[in-house]
């Protein structure tokens, strides 16, 4: 056996050494360097490509697939009996990437802000969701942005569309820098009613979207090319506020998370 | 070679049970490499387990208990995740920030051998972390990837070689 076939096999599997190679190495006590060396490399590759250990509670849930599996299986027609909670959580998760890649009206981005835990998988699908529907309306929100007429409107009219998402301004004047100028229901989620306010802010239009769904599980962060956004759990559903590159959102998350009060 | 779980007891939920308990941990740290994300792997590795819960009887060797896991894995990866993948940024804060050692030669190095990782070829990708992850022979990667054992070995040493380069030819990352 030449070196560099020597270097080749020792190089592809240093741990795994077969019997060619070990007669090899017997045989030409140079080679053992080569083998020194490529184990060398091998520990420092093992030691630094480690990954996280699985989550706490993943066990357990594994270890409930088959009684889960298994009840599902009672529960459902034949005709469905392949569908067991987490196949069910998966098909509603995927069939929001369908209608997400079927509009690809945003190619958003999600990161979390709590370094503790990132979002879900369905958190990311809910974000990218959240940015898909803010370019349904980018013709309101461009014309909030450009300065065209909308006036502002008053607290009756803003709960009118809040009582969509089960939640009510408890307070509102307009004059406490988030003057609303568009106040409708929306459904971003099947199922999950909500409401979309959009203010004028200091570099556009800013939307503030409540909507009755589970809370995420950590407040994350949204982008697109365009829009950035903040995600914010709350004890009902969740509030999502999405503005231009610039716009300070957490001064509005602190404003609204003060006066919003959920009703359902 | 890659350990051999024993699947135990007499029942299908027994047998699934040990199956679990000797391998979620290697299927997971495989899914959070391949996914690159822990809640999508957290996913994957359900989606994994719930399938093999349902195809248990067609195991019929224990020796290929984890290359059957890793294949079942694999396929659900490419099926589910690979026709949309958000972008995320978590494998490098949470990866990095997770691990046991946060010395910063550590840490570079540990952040830099991921990105070398990530920047490979998944030709090169796959079987290099089948073998440093998942604890598998170039046998067995073969079977896993339905490749020749030949090619497996070619891969494996070009993969490592391009790792290497990634830190400085015949250095082997902090270790000289």
């Amino acid at each position: 056996m030449d070196e560099l076939e020597f270097q080749k096999r020792v190089s592809a599997n240093p741990r795994d050494l077969d019997d060619e190679v070990l007669a090899a190495v017997r045989a030409n006590p140079d080679f053992q360097k080569i083998v020194d060396k490529a184990l060398a490399f091998e520990d420092s590759l093992v030691s630094l490509i480690e990954a996280p250990e699985a989550p706490e509670g993943l066990l357990a849930q594994l270890l409930s697939i088959p009684g889960n599996d298994e009840l599902e299986s009672e529960k459902v027609p034949q005709a469905h009996s392949n569908v067991s909670p987490i196949r069910a959580k998966k098909q509603s998760y995927f069939q929001y990437y369908s209608v997400a890649a079927s509009l690809i009206l945003a190619v958003g981005i999600v990161f979390s802000l709590n370094f503790n835990g990132g979002p879900s998988s369905a958190d990311i699908v809910f974000g990218n969701e959240l940015l898909a529907h803010l370019h349904h309306d980018i013709e309101e929100i461009d014309d909030i942005t450009n300065g065209e007429t909308y006036e502002i409107l008053d607290l009756d009219e803003i709960n009118f569309s809040m009582a969509n998402a089960g939640t009510r301004l408890v307070s509102y004047d307009g004059t406490q820098g988030f003057d609303v100028r568009s106040a409708k229901p929306c459904e971003i989620l099947p199922a999950y009613q909500s409401a979309h306010l959009v203010l004028k802010g200091s570099y556009g239009a800013v939307s503030v979207i409540v909507i009755n769904n589970s809370p995420v599980d950590v407040k994350f962060s949204i982008r697109d090319e365009r829009f950035n956004g903040i995600v914010v759990p709350m004890e009902q559903g969740n509030m999502i506020l999405v503005g231009e590159k610039n716009e300070d959102l957490n001064q509005y998350a602190s404003m609204f998370s003060e006066n919003v009060e959920w009703v359902i | 070679m890659s350990e051999i779980p024993v699947l135990k007891g007499n029942t299908k939920k027994q047998r699934y049970e040990s199956l679990v308990a000797a391998l979620y941990q290697d299927v997971f740290r495989y899914a959070f490499w391949i996914c690159k994300s822990k809640p999508m792997a957290e996913d994957l590795v359900q989606e994994t387990f719930l399938r093999a819960w349902r195809s248990l009887e067609s195991l019929q060797n224990d020796k290929a208990a984890k290359a059957w896991l890793f294949t079942i894995l694999r396929r659900e990866n490419a099926r589910q995740y690979e026709r949309y993948r958000p972008e995320l940024v978590d494998i490098d804060g949470q990866s990095i920030a997770e691990s046991a050692s946060n010395e910063p030669d550590s840490k570079m190095d540990r952040e830099l051998l991921h990105n070398a990782i990530n920047r490979l070829e998944s030709e090169y990708r796959e079987p290099l972390l089948l073998q440093v992850i998942g604890g598998f022979s170039g046998k067995e990667i073969a079977e896993i990837l339905k490749l020749n054992n030949n090619t497996v070995m070619t891969r494996l040493f070009r993969a490592r070689g391009k790792l290497k380069a990634e830190f400085g030819l015949n250095t082997e990352l902090h270790e000289d």
